[in-house]
């Protein structure tokens, strides 16, 4: 009796939630339209090779996969940014655009635990632009967003990859290696990342550099630290970047809802600068992800420095429940009750109802007595006399 | 509040007196209870008693905002989270163990590995081409290869007594140095770092 469950990791949306999701989609829709973006939808059915045949291939067992009646692989969409990296660069006409998307995405690995294997996501990306300005006003409009769904304290978490890739350049790291190094770091276990460089024959500076990456977070403090640690240059132009993108932020006064981490190294290996996360204390998971990724669209063929995030809008709503911040249950705000031979004039009613907007349910079946009893703000009964206000 | 995930068994009055060290109420955990959740007098800390391997869920879903674990159960569960120190308690090695010589049965194609570490166990033999058989188990691992239910286990081993008294020994060391880590929630250490930090930098001074 298979064809009555849903495979694992994926769920079904029932009206209480779908009201609510679609609640906070409207919402950012506004808010991305007020600031200039525009809408876009990839297509959710794709070549395999597009994820896995760029630079930085996505992981293949990540993908949901099936074949054409040609026998070319297909995948569900398995990236937001990706597709819309490849839409930017071979569709179209101008280089700067500011894209905005509400789609799906699938990860066929995650079961179980706290992620979905179906993840509804909201997100935006600007495409052509560069600089500290830009980065910057990305992580303000992000904190924005956020707030715009109705979560409070909310928190963006900012490092660069420079950082960690500039430290890493010093060392001569297989790829295999660098990877290891990422992950270890990334779990801030910085005794291990120590041993896997000594084991490279990193020299001890770097060492030292590696093993304090994972406690480099907090407030602006850390840049000072982070300068300290390292004279590659790599690295230092990173920092200086954080700086610059720190004092815009400072003066548009999110200072409350920012703050940095040098250890953050996601794996999605296309981030080239800045990277980001959103949190509240509610969720144990980020809310909120992206980054600047200046040469994901080379693999398409044009060279398009674009910055962008995305929001994790089940994960939003858990938020927002645990927050209290969920909207209560909505009651009607008209109901018509009608009894045999009056159908036409309680339709009529209905109609003048919705046109103003009003949500209305007919409740053909209700006596005038039962709809009393109908939670709504306005109640008509059609009898075969008319209709009137009960 | 901060919300401690801690082990049961081998690890628990460990982990309790290293807290105690840093000055964490853990009065608590000394009283004969049944309860599950547990809070200290002064209302700063949280206590979840959960089985060792379980730790890592209730610490990555946020649940719980540190929490402490052997690396072994870290490494099987592979689980997003920050690993902040090697607490040093709970020492033990991640071993293959078996008889001496490994009796070549012709009609057995690959080598049955008995374990609790499924996954590892997969990376493991993966990692270097030996096809395998996976018996999960969930105790006394040990009587797999006696009774001829596997050929080789791989599991922990402390003092290696019970491998000796039934004539078994270690093939291989994969895991050598497993200890007790620290763990926190990656949202944790950024929503709470007021109150986690400074616990962080007593353990660290605690365990040096």
């Amino acid at each position: 009796m298979t064809f009555r469950k849903l495979p694992a990791g994926v769920q079904d949306l029932l009206p209480r939630e779908c009201r609510v999701l679609n609640d906070v989609r409207r919402r950012l829709t506004i808010r991305f339209e007020a600031d200039g973006y525009e809408p876009v939808l990839s297509a959710a059915v794709d070549y395999y090779d597009t994820y896995a045949e760029i630079t930085n291939a996505l992981p293949q067992e990540q993908m949901f996969k099936f074949t054409d009646s040609d026998g070319k692989l297909l995948v569900l969409r398995p990236d937001a940014t990706l597709s819309i990296s490849r839409i930017a660069a071979t569709k179209l006409q101008s280089e700067r655009a500011r894209l905005y998307y509400f789609a799906n995405k699938w990860d066929a690995q995650n079961a179980g635990g706290v992620k979905s294997r179906e993840i509804v996501q909201a997100g935006v990306e600007r495409l052509g632009e560069e600089g500290a300005f830009s980065d910057a006003q990305t992580i303000a409009f992000a904190v924005d967003c956020l707030r715009e769904t109705g979560l409070e304290n909310v928190v963006v978490e900012v490092g660069h990859v420079g950082y960690f890739k500039g430290l890493l350049e010093a060392c001569g790291l297989s790829d295999a290696q660098a990877e290891e190094a990422r992950r270890l770091i990334n779990a801030k276990d910085g005794l291990n990342a120590e041993r896997l460089l000594r084991a490279a024959g990193a020299d001890e500076g770097t060492r030292a550099a590696v093993a304090a990456i994972p406690t480099l977070f907090g407030g602006a403090e850390v840049f000072d630290r982070a300068e300290a640690l390292t004279d590659n240059p790599v690295a230092r132009a990173a920092v200086a970047h954080l700086r610059a993108v720190h004092r815009i932020l400072s003066s548009l006064g999110y200072d409350e809802s920012v703050c940095f981490d040098l250890g953050t190294v996601k794996r999605l290996s296309y981030y080239s600068g800045i990277v980001f996360s959103g949190f509240v204390k509610e969720l144990g998971a980020p809310v909120l992800s992206g980054g600047r990724y200046d040469d994901l669209a080379d693999d398409f063929g044009k060279h398009i420095p674009a910055v962008g995030f995305a929001m994790g809008l089940k994960r939003v709503l858990v938020a927002l429940e645990r927050q209290g911040n969920l909207p209560p249950a909505p009651h009607p705000d008209a109901a018509v009750g009608c009894e045999e031979g009056a159908e036409r004039a309680a339709c009529e009613v209905c109609r003048r109802l919705a046109g103003e907007g009003k949500r209305t349910v007919l409740l053909a079946e209700y006596g005038e007595e039962a709809l009393r009893t109908v939670c709504a703000d306005e109640k008509y009964f059609a009898g075969k006399d008319g209709v009137k206000r009960v | 509040m901060i919300r401690f995930a801690l082990p049961k068994g081998r690890l628990a009055e460990l982990s309790a007196d290293l807290l105690k060290q840093c000055g964490v109420d853990t009065s608590v955990l000394e009283r004969d209870t049944r309860r599950l959740v547990l809070e200290s007098a002064d209302k700063k800390y949280g206590f979840f008693l959960v089985k060792p391997a379980d730790v890592p869920v209730y610490v990555e879903s946020g649940v719980a905002d540190l929490g402490i674990a052997g690396k072994d159960t870290l490494i099987e569960e592979g689980r997003d989270l920050y690993e902040m120190l090697d607490l040093g308690i709970g020492k033990c090695r991640l071993c293959i163990a078996g008889y001496p010589s490994r009796s070549d049965v012709l009609t057995n194609a690959h080598l049955r590995v008995a374990t609790k570490y499924v996954n590892t166990a997969r990376r493991v033999f993966a990692d270097r081409g030996e096809e395998i058989e996976i018996i999960p188990l969930h105790g006394s691992i040990e009587l797999a290869p006696v009774t001829g239910l596997a050929d080789v286990i791989l599991d922990v081993v402390q003092t290696g007594s019970t491998l000796k008294a039934n004539g078994l020994v270690v093939l291989e060391e994969v895991f050598p140095a497993i200890t007790a880590r620290l763990v926190a929630n990656k949202v944790s250490l950024k929503t709470g770092a007021d109150e986690i930090l400074p616990l962080i930098g007593r353990l660290r001074e605690a365990i040096l």
